[in-house]
């Protein structure tokens, strides 16, 4: 009696757990085995560790990972802004539940949506330049999606503009779920709106703020597909200075019908992820061991 | 032709009569170790388009394009000078890059076979000879003949700006040329990419085709040959065109069936006469993603000189062989057939 009591929660789990680890884990599975093959059409045959010689001696594959650490620069200014928004939104001044919904806007569309309409807006004779212009600022007006130069850094600004509505929402929510008597306290001892932020609100968002970190760096290394790919014309452009992980196993998967190869790349991906996961679970428990 | 080597797809010979497969028009491509896989569905003639009045404007013959390399910029210096645009598109998704290739790329070629063997590494995009195109294409960039917002377009609201008398000379293709004629009372042309190469590919009109397969697999491939056969019939044949406004690719179509003048005439100079098939259409995935398009970016956008775009071509050649030996096999003996 009592050994059916604690098997049936997991019982009632199985049926899913079943079906999860054979959509997932069969999946992972073959990637795996199709890294270590040459796939052609549904299978070919074993090539050992060659695929992961290949494509690490491939310069677009480091210049794809180099281009994902770039867009780890990302992250500072995303916490920073969602910090700041949330720290104001805390103010709960009037209408601040409507400037919420409004900040929080982005994150609701999807990606494809917005990055086409950026696309147009940032044309180099699209209305971004033109109002540049018109103020006189031609310095200014850049081929923002056009330029080698300019094109990764255009996609990391939508991505700070959009991920951070996130940031704004798990900050606000810990946010409200503090206790205000520490933040009377210190407007009562004169602590001005900068001081009570820095020195008492904060601080007790640290869990927060780490939790936010970690899924950001998941979010760039793995998860930016869709900004890249609707932005860059679809090919990682211009030139390749758009090209990510992502696109990178996208591109051997469906068009250079390397699908050892995109299989090796997802491999090292899946690996770099579990890794940060981990990371999250380890922070999340020292967390929960503080108390915070 | 990776779908024949993986097996997907049924030799047509013996399943189509020869008569309705030549008349298909299937090109060179189609052909594998003497079997044809595909059969002509629709054309796709690569052309130069340019807008007759911006010609006009610029004391341009409009009824006379330019046909050489100098003729060009002549005419590009000439639409500059009134204020027009010259030349370009818009490259942000790449295909213009492609299209270059397709045009200019195939001027410095003899056969299509010669194309395959700088990807088998029997010949090197490092010899001038084969860069030469790249080289072209930074010419223009140099003398400012092309669109300031060409990096950041895409390929068909690149077009448009031609349409739309905003550039002079751009590239197209014939199935937009009904709408785009239509659009402005038959004020737009079509032209051959003018001629700067000295390979006896150079100044043919290019046209492949969309095709018709057999898959391997097929239960009953005796019917699917006989729709394919019943496609080809005169009278479907002009119901296609009746439908969709476009042409198949059949010689066995009635070309008087044709109302628009314009269409009319690029057809009889690209469909009609003498002609040859679309190089970048056998272009391995990996170059074509990984150096046919990047370069010509690079080169408009000034960060690759035309010898770097080159070197950055047989670096990727290279690559593409080390990726994919069982392939470069493949190609080799598809230099056979190309190269008739």
């Amino acid at each position: 009696m009592m050994l059916s009591r604690k098997l049936t929660p997991y019982l009632y789990l199985a049926p899913m757990l079943a079906l999860l680890t054979f959509v997932f884990g069969f999946s992972i599975l073959r990637v795996f085995e199709f890294s270590f093959k040459m796939v052609r059409g549904i299978d070919g045959p074993w090539i050992g560790l060659r695929n992961y010689r290949l494509v690490l001696s491939q310069p677009l594959f480091w210049e794809s990972v180099k281009h994902n650490l770039i867009l780890l620069l990302a992250i500072p200014a995303m916490v920073a802004i969602a910090l700041l928004l949330s720290l104001l939104l805390y103010d709960r001044l009037r209408g601040w539940k409507i400037y919420r919904t409004i900040l929080f806007f982005p994150y609701i569309l999807a990606i494809p949506i917005i990055a086409v309409v950026m696309k147009q807006m940032f044309q180099f004779s699209g209305p971004v330049n033109e109002v540049l212009r018109w103020l006189s600022l031609d310095f200014m007006a850049l081929d923002w999606i056009g330029s080698t130069d300019v094109a990764l850094w255009t996609v990391m600004m939508l991505i700070i503009w959009r991920e951070s509505a996130l940031g704004v929402i798990l900050f606000l929510s810990r946010l409200l779920s503090l206790d205000e008597s520490m933040v009377e306290a210190a407007r009562l001892d004169g602590a001005n709106w900068w001081q009570r932020a820095w020195h008492v609100l904060i601080p007790q968002m640290r869990g927060v703020i780490e939790f936010y970190v970690v899924i950001s760096v998941i979010t760039m290394l793995s998860s930016v597909f869709a900004y890249v790919y609707m932005m860059g014309g679809g090919r990682g452009g211009p030139g390749t200075s758009t090209m990510i992980t992502e696109l990178y196993i996208y591109n051997a998967l469906t068009r250079t019908s390397l699908p050892g190869i995109a299989s090796a790349v997802s491999v090292m991906l899946f690996v770099v992820s579990l890794a940060l996961i981990y990371l999250l679970f380890v922070i999340r428990r020292r967390d929960h061991g503080d108390g915070a | 032709m990776e779908s024949v080597w993986f097996g997907y797809l049924k030799p047509l010979n013996g399943l189509l009569s020869e008569d309705t497969l030549r008349a298909s028009n299937p090109t060179v491509l189609s052909n594998f170790g003497g079997n044809t896989y595909r059969a002509g569905w629709y054309p796709l003639p690569m052309v130069w388009c340019y807008n007759k009045d911006l010609f006009d404007k610029a004391g341009l013959d409009a009824d006379a394009p330019p046909k050489t390399w100098a003729e060009l910029l002549e005419a590009c210096d000439k639409l500059k000078t009134v204020g027009i645009e010259p030349l370009g598109g818009g490259m942000q998704d790449g295909y213009w890059a492609e299209w270059y290739m397709s045009h200019a790329f195939v001027q410095t070629l003899d056969t299509v076979g010669e194309a395959v063997e700088l990807f088998i590494g029997d010949k090197d995009f490092n010899d001038p000879r084969y860069y030469e195109h790249w080289v072209r294409l930074e010419e223009l960039r140099t003398l400012g003949f092309l669109n300031k917002d060409m990096p950041s377009l895409e390929l068909y609201p690149g077009i448009d700006l031609v349409v739309a008398g905003k550039l002079g000379m751009g590239q197209s293709i014939g199935s937009r040329l009904p709408a785009d004629s239509k659009a402005t009372n038959g004020r737009i042309g079509s032209m051959v990419m003018p001629v700067f190469g000295k390979g006896q590919l150079a100044g043919k009109p290019i046209v492949d085709t969309q095709g018709l397969g057999i898959a391997e697999g097929s239960a009953n491939p005796e019917a699917a040959a006989a729709f394919i056969e019943y496609l080809n019939t005169p009278e479907r044949l002009g119901a296609f065109h009746k439908a969709t406004g476009w042409l198949p690719s059949s010689s066995r179509f009635d070309a008087e069936l044709i109302e628009d003048a314009s269409v009319k005439s690029m057809w009889k100079a690209w469909g009609q006469s003498p002609n040859i098939t679309n190089v970048t259409n056998l272009m391995p995935g990996q170059f074509y993603e990984q150096a046919a398009i990047p370069t010509g970016q690079q080169v408009v956008q000034g960060t690759l000189t035309g010898e770097q775009a080159g070197e950055l071509a047989a670096r990727v050649a290279q690559e593409w062989r080390d990726f994919n030996p069982d392939l470069v096999e493949k190609y080799q003996e598809w230099v056979v057939d190309l190269s008739k």
